[in-house]
């Protein structure tokens, strides 16, 4: 969905919420006082009966959520990433203990909410909710992505399933893109049979920035789109390990328990190959765009460019 | 399996109070005999809830194949699941033998509640959890204009947990006169009294100031607890109701004290003399 000429994540996923309550007569949302940093305010405007703002109190929405599911509406919890983590531990014991279908998509993940600082820049969520079990974890990369892979998630999706998106930046990833989102499925958005560069999000642009420099030396790059987190594509995944032998995934993340050691857990057990990491490995700190912070951090294309020239040697 | 009770605002007959006092004793006999099989059961905060759940389960929840015309017993105090389990198998949920293989690895019944087992609407276990999803069951019912009821039993030690601060102003919002909440007043909690760890003589004050019908029962009282009941069906908000319970009732080895477990032994005197 365009704003003049800015893409953006939040406007994108809240439009397209509100669209979804149409058909979806039992879709709830739910917000712990963030609808309007959120976007599930546009939800709030077509079905006020099925919109609530919970207040600040993580922990009650989640549970309320689940209660909500155990009598057979379809609630989705609406939040800040890392705010919903607070709710961690609710999260593991109703929703995913019980397997209820409780959808959370949150928004401001990664370095997306940079001016805010460390407090509000979730980094260690895809690793608290990869080890879950029953739980669906979903990034996509931009928003043609979450067009792509919303109505399925609401209309088809059942059991507890963590949405990962950003606030604004959203460069175009996958924009001309010929796939259908499925879960368990990784997209090729580049083939090459030198390297994988593998990843998820808005990190993905410094992958396609990345593969298209090192073709300038002759370096053949492939880079998939890791949509489905978990569950995840492991005949993919060996694939390419298999075809280039050499892997880096990238992130918006922390390279420890993230999407870079699911990789990792699936190559070691399918055929091990050398994986570069490149994503967070600390806490991070306010700047004036979501840009400047991914640069500061070293988790863009240049570091991927660095990591495969010393992976060739 | 016996149909639920449902009898709303009847008092409660003389043979009603028999059965009652019959399911409750067996109940109490049957989680203590559990100690001769399993050491590690929460017998103190077991005992404590006897009563309340034999009463509900007995004379006031309704059963329904439908989600929304059901009533729901949460278990808030997931440590009291011998209890729920005891009165679960006097109900016919649960075969007796069963209760003898509690936190068996090839068992039925799960050291805190389960969904996996019959009779049982809650996975619980860690507190303070139950009455935010109560909220959330309760909710549901009214947008399908449903007739459930939603009962939530929790401890005193229970309190000090966050999310029933989040949940006590929320119910209030929603106006959910569907939602019952019960907190046993047994003054312990794991390590010791609830006075020397947090005070909670303020608690109802606090749930009546945020705007909850308080209601009070002795929590051992057949009478006093369905009194109770019947009169926080009339009450048209959420209601609370504080139970003057005691832990380790009817069991002199850890009657009223903080402790959890027992021996064999002790058992097996109670058993002999009870």
């Amino acid at each position: 969905m365009m704003q003049g000429n800015i893409y953006s994540m939040r406007e994108t996923f809240g439009r397209l919420l509100a669209d979804l309550g149409d058909k979806n007569k039992d879709l709830i949302v739910i917000t712990a006082d963030v609808g309007d940093s959120t976007r599930a305010l546009y939800f709030r405007e077509k079905f006020k009966d099925r919109y609530f703002n919970i207040g600040i109190s993580e922990q009650d929405m989640v549970n309320f959520a689940a209660g909500l599911a155990a009598v057979g509406k379809k609630p989705a919890i609406v939040n800040f990433g890392m705010f919903l983590m607070r709710a961690w531990e609710q999260i593991r014991n109703s929703i995913a203990r019980m397997n209820l279908d409780v959808k959370m998509f949150v928004t401001h993940t990664g370095y997306s909410d940079h001016g805010d600082g460390s407090s509000h820049q979730v980094l260690e969520d895809i690793a608290l909710m990869r080890v879950l079990p029953n739980m669906k974890v979903i990034v996509p990369a931009d928003p043609k992505d979450i067009e792509r892979s919303l109505p399925v998630i609401i209309n088809e999706e059942r059991g507890p399933l963590y949405y990962r998106i950003g606030r604004e930046y959203s460069p175009p990833i996958t924009v001309g893109q010929e796939y259908e989102f499925k879960i368990g499925k990784a997209y090729v958005i580049k083939d090459g049979s030198d390297l994988a560069i593998m990843g998820a999000g808005v990190v993905l642009w410094d992958a396609l920035k990345a593969a298209e420099e090192l073709e300038k030396l002759g370096i053949s790059v492939a880079v998939i789109n890791l949509f489905s987190i978990k569950p995840i594509d492991e005949s993919t995944i060996e694939y390419y390990a298999r075809k280039t032998g050499k892997i880096i995934t990238i992130e918006e993340h922390s390279i420890y328990g993230g999407i870079g050691s699911a990789v990792a857990e699936v190559t070691a057990r399918r055929y091990p190959v050398p994986i570069r990491f490149v994503g967070a490995t600390t806490f991070g700190r306010s700047a004036r765009s979501q840009r400047d912070l991914l640069d500061y951090y070293n988790i863009n294309y240049k570091t991927i460019i660095r990591e495969t020239i010393d992976l060739l040697k | 399996m016996e149909k639920g009770g449902g009898s709303d605002g009847t008092p409660i007959s003389i043979e009603e109070l028999d059965k009652l006092r019959q399911v409750a004793e067996k109940a109490r006999r049957n989680v203590i005999k559990m100690l001769f099989y399993d050491q590690t059961i929460h017998v103190g905060s077991s005992l404590s809830s006897i009563e309340i759940l034999t009463t509900l389960i007995f004379k006031h929840i309704r059963t329904d194949s439908s989600l929304v015309n059901k009533d729901w017993l949460i278990l808030s105090k997931g440590h009291a699941a011998p209890a729920l389990y005891a009165v679960l198998a006097e109900k016919g949920y649960i075969k007796e033998e069963e209760l003898w293989r509690i936190q068996d690895i090839t068992g039925l019944l799960q050291g805190h509640p389960e969904t996996s087992i019959p009779g049982v609407d809650m996975s619980t276990g860690s507190l303070g959890q139950g009455l935010s999803f109560g909220i959330g069951v309760a909710t549901g019912i009214k947008m399908a204009n449903g007739s459930g009821r939603v009962y939530v039993v929790m401890g005193d030690g229970e309190q000090d947990e966050g999310e029933i601060w989040e949940a006590m102003t929320h119910a209030v919002v929603r106006n959910l006169d569907n939602l019952i909440a019960f907190i046993e007043m047994n003054n312990f909690q794991l390590d010791g009294s609830t006075e020397e760890i947090k005070p909670k003589n303020f608690l109802p004050k606090v749930w009546e100031a945020v705007g909850w019908k308080v209601l009070n029962c002795d929590g051992h009282d057949f009478i006093s607890i369905t009194n109770a009941i019947n009169e926080a069906h009339k009450a048209g908000k959420p209601v609370v109701i504080f139970a003057k319970t005691v832990r380790g009732k009817g069991f002199p080895a850890i009657e009223n004290t903080h402790k959890q477990r027992s021996s064999p032994d002790d058992a097996r005197k109670y058993l002999l003399n009870a």
